[in-house]
């Protein structure tokens, strides 16, 4: 299941009301979510939980469950570091 | 640089093999790949390699004169294949990879369109696109005798990359004025249109427009741009390989997904000529973390040449503000109007100087004059694109193909001796923009002491991050959404100043007026566009005989994107 805080980011970056997101969801199967806007998403992803993902990170993501797990993985570090 | 006074038995692969036999240690092709050391193709191992690779498409009964369409995501076997195909008198014709969000059945529509148009004879391609291509080889009337799946070791030509030991292989014997490539004007599937190039047309205008960047034994190109649009293939892959030098492939893909790619790859290699569209300093200058340009040196940047859609004067500026810090020279911002049907550019400004600007009076330029902006009117400003390379003469003209003064807006009318000789299997539409030697372009624009600014296009394509999508692809699949009025959609471009290009628009009529049901509609609107790989920026819903119909009955697309921005100023001015 995809947490709700890192949904609301997705969509408001590509201009969405509303649209199911699964772990299996890839970008290309959202309306809007195209190779111009895919590093929006992204920068919007980092400023709402302030984090920062790699280039090589940012290329492996599959799909959202990837993009979760890498969130996830940024705030476990984060907070482990304070 | 080498002599390149043409011979009537040059070719492209002599150059090559002249390269090879000259510096076969040089970097040829430095194949980019994100967190990897990058393959590197000298131009002995490439040309040793792609000898071999000769043999085996030969032997798979591919001849001399038939069109080898590939279409392969970025891979280092891709370089080889290419000169092998060409080696053999073989006509190679790179195409875009289906995009996921393309259905496979309009992707094999464009192909099927593409091969009925262009002649395609064999498909080199990727396993995972068979079941999509297959039923074109096997249907009825079919042009293409056969697939081939290069990246896999049992398959014909296979071998990847080879042992690069073989010296064999018979090239087969080609002239100056043979075909040596087919390239297709960017666009939307099904729509584009082949243009067929002979090794003296490539080699005439590498030669020149060599020339009119100056290009040097020690420049080393770097690109991410992709292999099918002439702007990748001609200036950013024929460019460095016929004259010697290297070029840095980087993949689209993961370029767009990580621009600084761009920047390690010219910092790491010490690049110093790249070709970009102008959304493409915009992602950079505003989608870059300052963390990813730690250790970025761009001090060897001597060029980056705008080129493939308006170029913005904003799109430089912040640029340079961006990257100054990190050693990019101001002078290297450059720009160039170019065409497959001209091989590539047309003009160019000169090395090592700012593109000329001029601000002018926004509202005078849309009546066709060139008047300079005063008391605070809206202005717009225009850069140059430069003037002519060597070869290439260029008209402004007015509708009646007669030429204009200076400061008038007018057609762009070009000759060239790197010119087309028409699309291939296509003598109506040839006929369309061809006359008395004089290409005609559709783009307009004006000349300004002896430079040459672009301003639009008299066609209605719109050009997305350098890519032409065509009005009527759009609109054709936004009419078969339930709900839109099938015939009463008209689709455009509106700038996006964010992403320093344009989107795609819609206008469409529907009986549909509740806020629930024009959300959904708007929505599967977007997802029709989806079905043809477009993003629909923006939809517009208008009631039932809202749009103004032009003269021959159908909805006009130029008076009704004036309707809809003017209504949405309205609105705007009225909300604030």
């Amino acid at each position: 299941m995809i947490r709700n805080d890192l949904k609301r980011a997705i969509l408001e970056a590509l201009k969405l009301e509303d649209w199911q997101l699964e772990e299996t969801t890839q970008a290309a199967e959202v309306p809007g979510w195209d190779s111009l806007s895919h590093v929006n998403v992204i920068l919007a992803v980092e400023k709402k939980f302030g984090v920062r993902f790699r280039n090589i990170e940012v290329l492996k993501l599959k799909n959202v469950g990837d993009l979760q797990l890498l969130l996830e993985s940024k705030l476990k570090a984060a907070t482990a570091g304070n | 640089m080498a002599n390149y006074l043409i011979q009537a038995r040059d070719t492209v692969w002599k150059r090559w093999q002249q390269n090879a036999d000259a510096h076969p240690d040089r970097d040829a092709v430095v194949h980019w790949l994100a967190g990897e050391e990058p393959f590197r193709w000298t131009f002995g191992k490439l040309l040793r390699v792609a000898t071999e690779m000769a043999e085996r498409v030969k032997a798979s009964g591919v001849q001399k004169g038939d069109v080898c369409a590939i279409i392969l995501r970025h891979n280092k076997a891709l370089y080889p294949l290419y000169v092998a195909i060409s080696s053999i008198g073989g006509i190679p014709a790179i195409l875009a990879y289906p995009n996921p969000r393309l259905h496979p059945d309009k992707f094999r529509q464009g192909l099927e369109g593409m091969s009925q148009r262009s002649g395609l004879d064999w498909i080199f391609t990727e396993r995972a696109l068979e079941p999509t291509i297959q039923p074109l080889v096997s249907g009825e009337n079919s042009t293409i005798k056969g697939l081939f799946f290069p990246l896999e070791s049992e398959d014909t030509p296979a071998a990847q990359c080879g042992s690069g030991q073989s010296q064999g292989g018979e090239q087969v014997l080609s002239t100056a004025g043979d075909p040596f490539l087919l390239q297709h004007s960017s666009g939307t599937t099904g729509l584009q249109k082949p243009v067929l190039l002979s090794h003296r047309a490539v080699l005439e205008h590498v030669h020149r427009y060599a020339s009119a960047i100056q290009l040097r034994e020690t420049d080393r190109i770097v690109s991410w741009l992709p292999l099918y649009h002439d702007m990748g293939l001609i200036a950013a892959f024929h460019l460095p390989l016929i004259c010697g030098i290297a070029t840095v492939q980087i993949d689209p893909f993961e370029w767009v997904m990580a621009p600084s790619i761009l920047l390690e790859a010219v910092s790491r290699e010490k690049g110093t000529i790249s070709w970009l569209p102008n959304f493409a300093l915009n992602m950079m200058a505003d989608k870059i973390a300052e963390e990813e340009l730690s250790g970025i040196d761009l001090r060897s940047w001597r060029m980056i040449i705008n080129c493939s859609e308006p170029v913005r004067y904003e799109s430089h500026c912040r640029c340079v503000e961006r990257f100054r810090p990190y050693g990019l020279d101001p002078a290297a911002l450059s720009s160039c109007y170019a065409m497959a049907e001209t091989t590539f550019a047309v003009t160019q400004t000169p090395p090592q100087t700012t593109p000329t600007h001029m601000v002018v009076d926004r509202t005078e330029l849309s009546r066709g004059r060139v008047l300079p902006c005063m008391d605070g009117k809206p202005a717009r400003i225009c850069v140059s694109s430069g003037t002519p390379i060597t070869g290439c003469t260029v008209r402004i003209v007015d509708d009646n193909q007669r030429e204009v003064e200076d400061g008038v807006v007018g057609e762009f009318a070009i000759s060239s001796v790197s010119m087309f000789d028409g699309y291939r299997n296509y003598p109506e539409k040839t006929a369309e923009v061809v006359r008395d030697g004089w290409y005609y372009s559709g783009d307009y624009g004006f000349r300004s002491n002896g430079e040459y600014y672009i301003i639009g296009r008299k066609k209605d394509i719109i050009i997305v991050a350098g890519n032409n999508i065509y009005p009527e692809d759009v609109e054709d699949a936004v009419s078969k959404v339930g709900e839109v009025i099938p015939g009463r959609v008209v689709a455009f471009g509106e700038e996006n100043a964010d992403l320093g290009s344009e989107q795609v628009a819609v206008v469409a009529e529907t009986e549909v007026t509740d806020d629930v049901r024009q959300r959904l509609l708007r929505l599967a609107i977007v997802k029709a566009g989806m079905a043809i790989d477009v993003t629909i920026g923006n939809v517009y819903l208008v009631p039932p005989r809202w749009l103004i119909k032009s003269s021959a009955g159908k909805p006009s697309r130029k008076a009704n994107k004036e309707r809809i921005l003017a209504d949405r100023a309205s609105l705007e001015a009225r909300t604030l």
